[in-house]
């Protein structure tokens, strides 16, 4: 089933969008099965919320965006940067969390984790350091630098993931799920620290329909479709009607 | 059973990483081939343990690495004893927990950061028969990073299995093991693709 778009709302403050995702006719096929099809939208908005049913194409969307799935048709822009023809560059504008962060600890104590992101970025092995040591500060880590990244618990593992992902300073974050698998507490820091405190552009795919109308936009897909592009409101009492 | 870095300041510590490995790797050698009885072997692991003293750790740390060690202790005995008399068997073990306490001994004391960047450095000249070093170093840290991983996963599989009723099996473990490990290797391709390793 297809919509006509709506026009895509302002941001809420009425600044002018300085960074914008942008969709033109795109579509992807995974082992010959269509799971993405003619995506048309432009996306000015900071906080982006991508909801949907299970399997309805909203994790390949961002998965297109995080680099780990091509376009099979169209364009995709990040920033006005091509991501086929300029994917290096996009790759490093791009940081994603997923929602198991087990899966997203490649080296084995925390504080090499988080430096494991700043390799081959020309950094000297002191700004390395030091950099590693403000993230580790800032998002309550530093105490736990040189434990065993798995010993962690579900929350911090997820700080891990996420400190890691913003220690390169990227200029969007794809975030699947981040908070599906941890408790009530873990989860308000989690989405605290996408929503309020970051100031990067942030695709937030979720089936927290709390988490969704804090954002400034509201994505819906479903059967591989964009199904709708509004404010969260009304897209969020859509869905949930469809849910019935 | 890997050991990991615990911060400290002896000069085991402070010592750079490469000049570790190749000591490591001379001392291997030599228990390997010239410890060829029990009071070779014996003077060899008071060597390792006067090392566990000389960096901080006490009795109890070696205990406590000597106890992960007992599958490999037992694997390795009972494998020999049927072909060798036993005196032998127990030497050739005895040389197997020396070397591997020494080695880890080494991963206690250095960062496994350091660590990959000295083997980067050594495989350097193999770059021109086509070996990346670089991949060959973070293949290692993985390797070390997911081992705890895959005992979780051995550990939730025996907890669902009981809560079923099933006795733990090896037979009934392997298959989910598998299954969970494969996922969980896909789930880090794609970890290590969005973190730029391609």
């Amino acid at each position: 089933m297809t919509t006509p778009l709506p026009s895509i709302p302002a941001s809420p403050d009425g600044t002018p969008p300085s960074r914008e995702l942008a969709f033109e006719g795109v579509g992807v096929d995974l082992a010959g099965v269509t799971v993405l099809r003619d995506v048309t939208v432009t996306l000015p908005q900071r906080r982006i919320a991508v909801i949907g049913s299970n399997g309805s194409g909203k994790s390949t969307f961002a998965r297109l965006l995080g680099g780990l799935v091509a376009p099979s048709r169209g364009r995709v822009a990040v920033h006005g940067h091509d991501l086929v023809a300029e994917r290096k560059q996009v790759l490093r504008m791009v940081g994603s969390v997923f929602s198991n962060p087990d899966a997203q600890i490649i080296m084995p104590t925390v504080a090499e984790d988080v430096a494991f992101s700043l390799r081959r970025r020309g950094l000297t092995r002191e700004e390395v350091a030091r950099r590693v040591t403000a993230t580790l500060e800032r998002y309550g880590l530093a105490e736990r630098a040189d434990a065993p990244a798995h010993s962690l618990s579900g929350g911090q593992k997820q700080l891990l993931a996420l400190s890691a992902v913003l220690i390169t300073e990227p200029a969007l974050i794809v975030a699947d799920e981040p908070t599906a698998l941890l408790d009530g507490r873990n989860s308000r820091l989690i989405s605290a620290l996408l929503l309020d405190e970051i100031p990067q552009q942030l695709v937030l795919v979720t089936h927290d329909l709390e988490l969704a109308a804090r954002c400034d936009v509201a994505v819906r897909f479903e059967d591989g479709r964009l199904f709708e592009v509004d404010d969260p409101a009304p897209v969020i009492a859509r869905y949930r009607r469809d849910l019935g | 059973m890997i050991a990991l870095y615990r911060p400290g300041t002896s000069p085991l510590h402070r010592l750079p990483a490469g000049p570790k490995l190749i000591a490591l790797m001379l001392l291997a050698i030599a228990i390997t081939v010239f410890a060829s009885n029990a009071w070779y072997i014996a003077g060899a692991s008071a060597l390792v343990v006067a090392g566990y003293f000389a960096a901080g750790f006490g009795p109890l740390e070696i205990l406590r690495q000597l106890w992960t060690l007992r599958w490999i202790v037992a694997v390795t005995l009972i494998t020999q004893v049927i072909f060798l008399p036993l005196p032998v068997a127990a030497t050739n073990t005895g040389r197997v927990v020396t070397v591997v306490m020494l080695a880890t001994l080494v991963t206690l004391t250095t960062r496994t950061s350091a660590l990959l960047d000295a083997v980067e450095r050594g495989l350097g000249p193999l770059r021109r028969i086509g070996v990346d070093p670089a991949r060959v170093g973070l293949v290692m840290a993985m390797t070390i990073t997911v081992v705890p991983v895959i005992a979780g996963y051995a550990a939730s599989i025996r907890d669902a299995q009981r809560a079923r009723g099933a006795k733990p099996r090896l037979r009934i473990l392997v298959m989910p093991l598998l299954v969970m490990s494969l996922k969980h290797a896909d789930e880090l391709g794609d970890a290590l693709v969005a973190r730029g390793a391609e």
